[in-house]
């Protein structure tokens, strides 16, 4: 197409109108437009002439002619234009190429478009090229950023016509912009302003005018629409060579006037011309004639092109199914989506109901559940209908219902008063019986003491140990050892202190535990599960001011009970009665029993742990004697200051119950002070307490100073077979005395070095460059030697493996035997030998990894299954 | 016991300068409940499980490389997880002596007190062969445990089924025995005589004389390798293929007659203890030791290598016994023995039974991977002996807390709780094992069988990176080496119709590269067809012209 068309709008280069450059008066530009307009008309011939009009000029007379009847010519024609006349050629191409220009531009649409065109430039649509259309494509690179007002919707359809066209302004290029021509936009303000005076001038050509221009009907005021046309055809200096706007604009009026042959008796220039107003006032989308048809090959290119766009487009929707499928770890077939029961959730059942049912097994058991009334349809009959009775209202019945539940809570509160009592009671009970029980164990036991049954030293002896073991040890926080450590910042460095540090922190808090009575923290805990108590003492008396709280809350929740409705009725008044008067006994006797317990309990209940001597107590425990209270009072002091460290040496607990005269004396279970241990080499254990026969202990050791600790055991038995081990020792040390087995293995090991280490190797061969034989000097053999030296590269002392180990000697001569299983290159995919050892990281055998995860890895990627296995029928993704 | 404080990681908290403690493990991010459960299950997984490093998959440049190792990853993250997951299986548990105070001694308990307070089952388990002239004995349990070898020294050889006290076979040698050794299970046993080392069923009966291995001292049985180790007095350590038949490799240890002998079951290196105090590791590939470390100032008696090879003791003549971890080479702890460790072993729970004299002491503690800093035990687990029999050998029974011991008056079994281990891996050795499952599963092993040239101090090396140079590569080329003659080598390869001289034509057809090799390859195929067709001739002759066509063509 391009190569036809290039020249189409050139052909028709005297429709513009007459470039007129407008004087530097408003008036006298608005005159001279007239006059331009008036001239336009009568004088065609005398326009300048593009390359091709000239063949037009033969014929001005009948150009003109052509112009007055027009009109008559629209309605005749049918005459073929078969022969080719040479004027009539250019302006049928003229004809199609402006219907493809709008087409292109796509203004071929809304009446409302059209209309802000007609205001801005013109009223021929066809015609609307304004001042930016005369912007070559090169000037639209010059001019880039500078905008026309009013006219930028219009650069953008006309901007493929501006590229065609460029020829034609190539052509016209030396009439644009001269000396005194102006800004458009200006030129447009000037001309509004002059408008008015033009009015009355204009009047004559108006009636000319609008004879011509009345097809076109979306013309509001043809006059002045008219003015600003010619006028921006006068300010057209750039327009000028831009014959495409005054192109189209002038095929609406186009005749054989125009084309100065106006005479013209042709047959079918007239037929032609026809078609072309004809085509013209149709409008584009109903226009019947067809558009000379592409190319084939431009034809077939453009139907490649869109084809491939749409294949690709149905293509992409599978890429990312291919791509799963692509990285899928594993595929099955048949495919999934293809299998008939597609969709189907086998996962869950749905109760058969008499729609679902399909086989005749299900309907016949239906019919059975039916019949038995275990069916779908035996619903849980509403209890509420039931209840209800006909004659009420709903309200009223919500009332009567309210009204019961309140009645039969009001009733239930004397039982859950009785409830919350038995469950005091029971408490109490089990509490007290704990008590009694104990007492009587107790009792028992010291019987028994007392009778000689049981051996009561072990006890006391295993709780000594205990306590002996609690202490020893022991640092202080005011000790000098501690003192000492402090002062040095050993925690630091010293693991040995930092231990003691940690072992004396938590020996205090022991203690400290221990002092205030708290042992283990496995008291009593049994009762929590009640609702109601939140506080949690320890002690019993504690227990029981609760439990009295408890009865008087109890009693206080039956007093608020009101008494209305339903209760205010006699017989439930009495019911009532009975029962508050049950529970107040139960109160009563609880309370009793409670009061005289805590009686007792004031007796003989002691804490325990040690006593507090202070200022606010004054109870004094009577089992103490006098001196035994002072050496506590003393011990608690020294625990208090601890300014001693022998201070801690009784700080266990003191049992005042504990009657036996026996009691441990302080010496009895402190640390024997004496350690017999004799230091061997370090490092080394003697094996022998591990000699059973041995290992025996003189039964003549008294039985408490046994209750040394682990250590001075140990050391005790040390001290029993030392003075063997030394001897050995020594004896061994003399066995071998003799070789020096660590100097031989280094010296060994210095050879392996030197042997490993880089080498020099002297090539010289005896005789090259020198004589060899007898006779020559050992001089001259020396001169010779080290003439060619090459170094061979070993493993430097410092690069061994075994450089740091002392007595280790690693060989480092490659294993060759082995290199057969090492990869000899770094495979394909892996970039670093990192990323491939890593991969081999873990085996796949089963004696290696779950069964899970042995059958995961050596799973097969294609799976098939029996069956057809159909094609994918649409994207899985 | 004291554990120790380190200064890298300290036990007790240390207080900073300006008064403030350090927090450990302080958590800096907020996560869910399920989150922090996942994290530690993982974690522990790892400890448990894990195999090394992942893979930095962040740095990986390809993008299908990438997404690969990420997947690998995730899927050994998931093994992990998995196996740890799978411990839910594994339902007995050892458990040890405990004493209840702190004055109770384990090694005090004596076996008769175990036989009272254990079942029926369990005390059967300890029982004594008095076999009082013929020793001391030496003897060796079957790798699973299930029979016993025993061997007198003056020529004596029992295997019995132990557990229900079955004899197998009973030889009298007649000749001094220096070892015995089951092969890969209860059907073979090696035994090195006074002179040759002979191979027996197990029925007793001689099946071969290994002429080659003189004068053995001490054998091992590497069961993944099919290699029978021996060491003889003259200090050559031989390597035969019980599978094959062959002998693999022998070497000259150089250092006198070696005094011990232990294979480290993780990388079947062998450890020898020498007459100079060294201990040296050796493989079938390499003429000299891999690792030599000095452990004793005297001969090392006695050696034992723990199951996952990383603990290493040895007793020494200097009546030392020292423990080594040999991943590192360095010795962990050293302690000090009446008398020289006679022999060593060490359970699968990490029990050390050490003999040494007339007694047996059983350490627990000696060495435990969990923790970074060895502790030095102070006092022994459980002991026996001190009744005049000298202790030649002991050996912990896989699967069972049974101890064996080897003495001048024959056998004994005993009980220590908590040392065998408890849940056997019945693919791997199968104490409960049946008939078929025995022969299917040597059948197995034969097809596993691991070449000797994998043997190596790190196993896992088989398919690394070689990281040599291309130069040192060019340099260890052996350049006199003879040019394989292709033709020859494909001759003898060559076998059935599609042989590999027509598949090298037809992949060289392609490349219509026509060198020598190929002349000489065309030529061969061309006689190979001649003679086919000779014989396809006579043949046909052979049958007269009317059968003819039934002589079949090669």
């Amino acid at each position: 197409m391009p190569g036809r068309q290039s020249h189409g709008r050139a052909l028709l280069p005297t429709s513009g109108p007459k470039k007129v450059r407008g004087p530097s008066s408003r008036a006298r530009s608005s005159r001279a437009l007239e006059a331009f307009s008036i001239a336009e008309n009568e004088v065609p011939a005398r326009r300048p002439k593009g390359v091709r009009t000239r063949d037009l000029e033969e014929q001005p007379e009948r150009a003109s002619k052509r112009q007055h009847d027009e009109d008559d010519d629209d309605e005749d024609g049918g005459d073929d234009e078969g022969d080719d006349d040479e004027a009539d050629e250019p302006r049928k191409k003229k004809a199609r190429r402006g219907g493809d220009g709008d087409e292109f531009a796509g203004f071929s649409g809304s009446e409302d478009e059209e209309e802000w065109h007609v205001g801005v430039v013109s009223g021929d649509e066809d015609s609307d090229i304004d001042s930016d259309e005369a912007f070559g494509e090169s000037d639209n690179e010059k001019f880039e950023g500078f905008a026309f007002s009013g006219s930028g919707s219009k650069k953008k359809g006309k901007k493929k016509k501006g590229e065609e066209e460029e020829e034609e302004e190539e052509e016209s290029d030396d009439e644009s912009l001269g000396s005194d021509a102006i800004d458009l936009a200006t030129a447009l303000d000037q001309w509004s302003e002059g408008e008015e005076e033009e009015g009355e001038d204009g009047e004559e050509e108006e009636d000319e005018e609008s004879e011509e221009e009345s097809d076109n009907d979306d013309e509001e005021d043809p006059a002045k629409l008219d003015a600003l046309q010619s006028m921006i055809a006068g300010f057209a200096g750039e327009e000028e060579d831009g014959e495409e706007e005054s192109g189209p604009k002038q095929k609406a009026k186009l005749s054989l006037a125009d084309l100065g042959l106006a005479g013209v008796k042709d047959p079918h220039i007239k037929k032609s011309l026809k078609l072309m107003s004809k085509e013209e006032k149709t409008k584009p989308g109903a226009r019947k004639k067809l558009d000379v048809p592409l190319a084939k090959r431009q034809q077939d290119k453009v139907l490649r092109s869109a084809a491939y766009e749409k294949t690709s487009e149905t293509l992409d929707r599978w890429i990312d199914t291919v791509k799963s499928n692509r990285r899928a770890d594993h595929l099955f077939f048949p495919l999934a989506q293809n299998a008939h029961d597609r969709g189907l959730d086998g996962g869950e059942l749905m109760p058969i109901t008499t729609k679902t049912s399909g086989t005749e097994l299900e309907q016949t058991i239906l019919a059975i559940m039916e019949e038995s009334g275990l069916g779908p349809r035996a619903k849980p009959e509403d209890k509420e209908d039931g209840d209800a009775k006909p004659g009420l209202s709903q309200e009223e019945q919500m009332e009567l219902t309210r009204q019961r539940r309140r009645e039969r809570e009001e009733h239930s509160r004397e039982t859950v008063r009785a409830k919350r009592i038995k469950k005091i009671k029971s408490r109490a009970y089990r509490r007290v019986h704990r008590k009694e029980l104990a007492r009587e164990a107790q009792n028992e036991h010291d019987e028994k003491v007392a009778t000689g049954e049981i051996d009561s030293e072990d006890e006391r002896e295993a709780q000594d140990r205990r306590r002996a073991l609690e202490r020893v040890g022991t640092r202080h926080r005011e000790s000098k050892w501690a003192k000492l450590g402090k002062k040095g910042g050993r925690a630091v460095w010293d693991e040995n202190f930092r231990s003691g540090l940690t072992e004396m922190a938590q020996r205090q808090d022991e203690l400290r535990k221990r002092v205030e009575g708290r042992t283990g923290g496995s008291d009593d805990e049994d009762d929590d599960d009640d609702d109601m108590s939140d506080a949690s003492g320890d002690s019993d008396v504690n227990d029981k001011r609760r439990l009295l709280e408890q009865l008087e809350r109890a009693n206080e929740y039956e007093a608020e009970a009101p008494k209305k409705g339903l209760m205010a009725m006699k017989f439930m008044q009495r019911g009532e009665a009975e029962i508050k008067k049950a529970n107040d006994e139960l109160v009563a006797q609880l309370r009793r029993e409670l009061g005289s317990d805590a009686e007792e309990e004031e007796e003989e209940e002691m804490d325990i742990g040690r006593r507090q001597y202070g200022m606010g107590k004054t109870a004094k425990n009577p089992f103490l004697t006098a001196s035994a209270a002072k050496k506590l009072a003393e011990d608690e002091e020294t625990t208090k200051t601890t300014s001693k460290p022998n201070g801690a040496k009784s700080s266990a607990p003191v049992r005042e119950r504990s009657p036996s005269p026996a009691a441990p004396a302080a010496g009895g279970w402190s640390r024997s002070e004496k350690k017999v241990k004799v230091k061997i080499g370090a490092g080394e254990l003697d094996l022998t307490n591990s000699l059973p026969a041995l290992a025996v202990r003189k039964p003549s050791k008294p039985k408490t100073q046994q209750d040394s600790t682990k250590e001075a055991d140990s050391d005790d038995e040390d001290a029993l077979h030392l003075p063997m081990a030394i001897r050995d020792q020594e004896m061994i040390k003399a066995a071998f005395g003799g070789e020096d087995v660590s100097a031989d293995f280094e010296k060994e090991k210095a050879e392996v070095e030197k042997d490993d280490d880089d080498k020099e190797v002297d090539n010289t061969l005896p005789g090259w460059g020198g004589w060899v034989g007898e006779g020559i000097s050992g001089r001259e053999k020396r001169r010779h030697q080290g003439r060619f030296v090459t170094k061979v590269e070993g493993i430097k002392k410092t690069d061994r493996k075994d450089y740091k180990l002392k007595s280790v000697i690693i060989s480092e001569k490659r294993i060759k035997k082995n290199d057969k299983y090492l990869a000899t290159q770094l495979p394909f995919p892996f970039e670093s030998q990192q990323q491939y050892e890593g991969s081999l990281r873990l085996p796949v055998g089963p004696e290696w990894s779950t069964k899970e995860t042995f059958q995961g890895a050596t799973k097969p990627r294609v799976i098939v299954k029996q069956g057809i296995i159909a094609p994918m029928s649409k994207p899985m993704v | 016991m004291e554990t120790i404080d380190t200064i890298d990681a300290p036990l007790s908290r240390v207080e900073q300068p300006n008064g403030a403690f350090e927090i450990r493990g302080a958590r800096t991010e907020f996560l869910s409940k399920q989150e922090l459960i996942k994290a530690r299950r993982l974690k522990e997984a790892q400890k448990a499980y894990g195999r090394g490093r992942a893979v930095d998959v962040k740095n990986v440049k390809d993008k299908k490389l990438r997404r690969n190792l990420t997947t690998l990853e995730t899927k050994y993250k998931e093994a992990t997880l998995k196996a740890k997951e799978a411990e839910i299986l594994l339902e007995n548990e050892s458990g040890f002596l405990e004493p209840e105070t702190e004055l109770e001694r384990t090694y005090k308990v004596r076996q008769d007190d175990i036989t009272n307070d254990v079942g029926i089952a369990t005390a059967q388990k300890r029982f004594e062969l008095k076999l009082e002239e013929l020793g001391p004995y030496r003897f060796d349990y079957s790798r699973n445990g299930r029979d016993l070898l025993v061997a007198g020294r003056k020529g004596h050889v029992a295997t019995m089924e132990w557990r229900e006290g079955k004899l197998g076979c009973e030889l009298q040698l007649g000749e001094t025995i220096r070892d015995a050794r089951w092969l890969h299970n209860n059907q073979y046993f090696a035994v090195a005589q006074k002179k040759y080392v002979y191979i027996y069923d197990a029925n007793g009966v001689e099946l071969h004389c290994l002429r080659k291995h003189v004068e053995v001292s001490h054998m091992e049985f590497l069961p993944y390798h099919f290699l029978l180790a021996t060491l003889g007095t003259n200090g050559m350590l031989k390597y035969q293929d019980t599978s094959t038949g062959q002998i693999v490799t022998e070497y000259p240890t150089k250092v006198g007659t070696p005094v011990s002998l232990a294979q480290n079951p993780y990388n079947a290196i062998l450890h020898i203890g020498q007459q100079n105090g060294t201990v040296s590791l050796w493989s079938p590939n390499s003429a000299e030791p891999l690792v030599k470390l000095l452990a004793h100032r005297g001969p090392v008696r006695s050696l034992a290598v723990d199951r996952e090879g990383r603990y290493m003791v040895t007793g020494g003549q200097d009546n030392k016994m020292a423990v080594w971890d040999i991943r590192m080479f360095k010795e962990v702890n050293n302690y000090f023995t009446r008398a020289p460790a006679s022999s060593l072993a060490i359970s699968d729970t990490g029990l050390t039974a050490v003999g040494w004299g007339t007694h047996t002491t059983v350490w627990k503690g000696l060495f435990s991977k969990a923790r970074a800093v060895q502790e030095k035990v102070q006092s022994p687990y459980m002991t026996w002996g001190g009744e005049g029999r000298a202790i030649e050998r002991v050996q912990w029974c896989p699967f069972e807390d049974v101890l064996g011991l080897g003495h001048t008056d024959g056998f004994s079994s005993i009980i220590v709780p908590g040392a065998g281990e408890a849940n056997f891996d019945a693919l791997e050795v199968n104490p409960l094992e049946t008939k078929k499952q025995r022969q299917e599963g040597e059948v197995k092993a034969l097809l596993n069988k691991i070449q000797p040239e994998m043997i190596a101090l790190d196993p896992n090396f088989v398919g690394k990176l070689d990281l040599r140079s291309d130069e040192q590569r060019r340099t260890e080329r052996d350049l006199d080496a003879k040019p394989v003659d292709v033709v020859e080598e494909m001759r003898n390869r060559a076998r059935g119709k599609n042989g590999v001289l027509k598949k090298y034509l037809r992949k060289q057809k392609k490349k219509n590269i026509i060198d020598d090799k190929r002349l000489k390859v065309e030529e061969m195929i061309k006689q190979q067809q001649e003679n086919r067709a000779e014989k396809h001739e006579a043949k046909m002759a052979q049958l007269g012209p009317s059968l003819a066509r039934f002589a079949r063509k090669e």
